[in-house]
């Protein structure tokens, strides 16, 4: 029983992490029609902007700098969305299978640059001291930080809803992801709304990476491998463009993941694609997707 | 109106026959096993590329699983003729045989979906193949490792670095064999029908045929041939290993399909072969001493190939989209109307 609850709450933190990188990635594509394979390296830039700031502008790790750490992280990672949106692809402008062949150079390039910079070697992420606590439940004995990758992802999760269903901008982005054409038809000014995804869905994936770097401890340029694809497995089943749809189905994945795994090592991944391909025939647009018009 | 040059076939098969005989033609830097180990691996991953542009070139299927089929080839191979199931010859047939089983039934179920839904599937498939190869999943295929090819039961004119013009002539004749098979392919009716899914599906089907049909026929025929490459990989690079399967390969294919200049079968065969060499040849470079006068803030991401033919990569889909060949067929173009 402890085991099983151990178990469970370490996938669903798990689920929070795919999450956090799945969020972006499925707002990217609602609207733009983008594959991004360029999230992976939000994330990358994000764990590395996160580290800068607790190892080299602040010398003590308490819970202040893992939180500016993450914020650090995320706006760092945000504004370089904005930039490779900025710059690379609106001048790509409806060709998707461009957009995504060029994110697939921008997150080589990006990688290529970091490794070149800092290396591929694990570098250690100063966590605060009681990362390394447990919580009990029952008998049980929970890492503290999974709790923490949990609520981060619901913060995330419920300011994202928040955002899309009360404020304008949330409101074109809504609008865009449903039909995207009429929105432009009737005169409304997307390209903001295209920035402002592109910057949450860095800024996300930036927070995500700290975290990411905080559960595998350490940071390097080949952590945000594994996490993108997961990404784009939890979009697929959650439904293209729904964000709940990818809360729902990473906390899935998450918790199902962990099972197979405790199983026998490397399940875990078979049976994540094997439900993948159940969803796939059975519901082709996702848990929680639209089909779209 | 052809853009092509009429002499360009004919030199075609004199550039071949000469790449036949090089081994033979007394000193030249053709007549090393360095050279031809590393040409074998570029004609082999030519080859590669040309079946990926038969997917997302001609039939315009975005799929990030390709390198799955080319891995299971090998492994499968490798499995066979290690544990003696099958003699050399029959290995290689199984290991195409399942491998087009494999592609099958993952197309059939990756096919449900289209455009960039179907891309992240057959990642996720891919992805789940690389797993299950490099966490040595059911305990046969060692991990990290890989396997290596057991020398004693292959023929023994495939062993030792005085044979390697062998490996040479076989991985030439699969380059010229793939070649054949996709070009006979992409001129026969069925190629038209890929050619027309790709501009436009809706219309395919207006015709009255099944556009499922033929983009599964697609797939499982780049997947087979594939495969079969990968049973000639195994043989020229003596072992079977993980990182084959990784998405980074199939990322390295669209790369040198889009290179080279996709729907052009000739541009995808001169990217892979380019790609193949430039990562060999920039990995050396960076090592180099000419490099130490440059600071570490640039010379660090020049010593990473992929710094240098990601940039490429980005510069060619924004600003040339044909590649290698659009660009000379472009430059045709002009000398034509010239006249």
């Amino acid at each position: 029983m402890d085991t099983f609850l151990l178990i469970g709450i370490t996938g669903i933190g798990l689920g929070a992490l795919y999450f956090l990188v799945a969020s972006g990635l499925s707002l990217i594509y609602g609207l733009m029609g983008v594959l991004n394979f360029a999230h992976g390296s939000f994330l990358t830039v994000g764990a590395f902007f996160g580290l800068w700031f607790s190892t080299q502008v602040v010398h003590v790790s308490n819970t202040w700098t893992f939180i500016g750490a993450m914020l650090i992280g995320g706006v760092s990672a945000g504004l370089f969305a904005l930039l490779v949106e900025r710059v690379v692809i609106t001048k790509l402008y409806e060709r998707h299978i461009d957009q995504a062949l060029v994110t697939v150079g921008i997150a080589l390039v990006v990688g290529a640059v970091l490794a070149g910079w800092f290396g591929n070697d694990l570098r250690l992420l100063p966590t605060p001291p009681w990362f390394i606590n447990t919580v009990n439940i029952g008998s049980a004995h929970i890492p503290v930080d999974r709790f923490l990758y949990i609520a981060v992802a619901v913060i995330l999760l419920i300011s994202n809803i928040a955002l899309l269903r009360f404020t304008r901008i949330g409101l074109i982005i809504r609008a865009g992801v449903e039909n995207r054409r009429m929105v432009t038809a009737l005169g409304i000014n997307v390209r903001l709304a295209f920035s402002t995804v592109f910057f949450l869905g860095g800024f996300a994936a930036g927070v995500g990476g700290v975290l990411v770097s905080a559960y595998s401890n350490g940071v390097s340029p080949l952590i945000a491998g594994t996490y993108l694809i997961y990404g784009f497995i939890v979009v697929v089943i959650g439904g293209m463009g729904s964000v709940p749809g990818s809360f729902l189905a990473a906390m899935i994945i998450g918790v199902i993941k962990q099972y197979a795994n405790y199983y026998s090592p490397g399940l875990g991944d078979f049976v994540v694609v094997f439900l993948l391909a159940g969803v796939l025939l059975v519901r082709p647009q996702g848990l929680l997707g639209k089909v779209k018009a | 109106m052809t853009l092509r040059w009429k002499y360009s076939r004919p030199l075609l098969a004199i550039l071949v026959a000469l790449l036949f005989s090089a081994p033979f033609l007394g000193s030249n830097p053709l007549s090393h096993p360095g050279l031809q180990q590393t040409m074998a691996v570029a004609f082999l991953y030519g080859a590669l590329a040309l079946t990926y542009d038969l997917l997302f070139g001609y039939t315009g299927l975005l799929s990030f699983g390709h390198a799955l089929f080319f891995a299971s080839g090998m492994y499968f191979a490798v499995l066979f003729i290690n544990h003696d199931v099958l003699v050399w010859w029959l290995a290689a047939i199984a290991a195409v045989a399942l491998s087009t089983i494999l592609a099958i039934l993952i197309g059939s179920a990756s096919l449900r979906t289209g455009g960039i839904t179907f891309a992240m599937v057959t990642l996720a498939f891919a992805e789940a193949g690389h797993v299950v190869i490099s966490r040595n999943f059911g305990g046969l295929t060692n991990g990290e490792n890989g396997i290596a090819l057991n020398a004693d039961k292959v023929p023994q004119i495939f062993i030792g670095v005085f044979n390697t013009k062998y490996l040479f002539w076989i991985a030439l004749a699969t380059l010229v064999f793939v070649y054949l098979v996709i070009w006979w392919l992409t001129e026969s009716s069925a190629g038209r029908v890929f050619a027309a899914l790709r501009d436009n599906e809706t219309r395919v089907s207006v015709l009255g045929l099944k556009p499922s049909r033929f983009k599964l026929l697609s797939f499982v025929i780049a997947a087979s041939l594939a495969s079969f490459i990968g049973v000639v990989m195994l043989m020229v690079s003596g072992s079977a290993a993980p990182r084959f399967a990784s998405s980074d390969v199939t990322i390295s294919l669209l790369l040198m399909v889009i290179l080279g200049g996709a729907i052009t079968r000739w541009g995808a065969v001169i990217g892979g072969i380019i790609y193949s060499v430039a990562t060999t040849r920039l990995q050396d470079f960076s090592q180099s001493t000419a490099l130490h006068s440059i600071p570490q803030i640039i010379r660090g991401p020049i010593s990473e190939p992929t710094f240098t033919l990601g940039l490429i990569f980005i510069f060619v889909v924004m600003f040339a989209p044909g590649g290698l060949s659009g660009a000379y067929y472009a430059l045709r173009l002009k000398v034509i109307s010239r006249k």
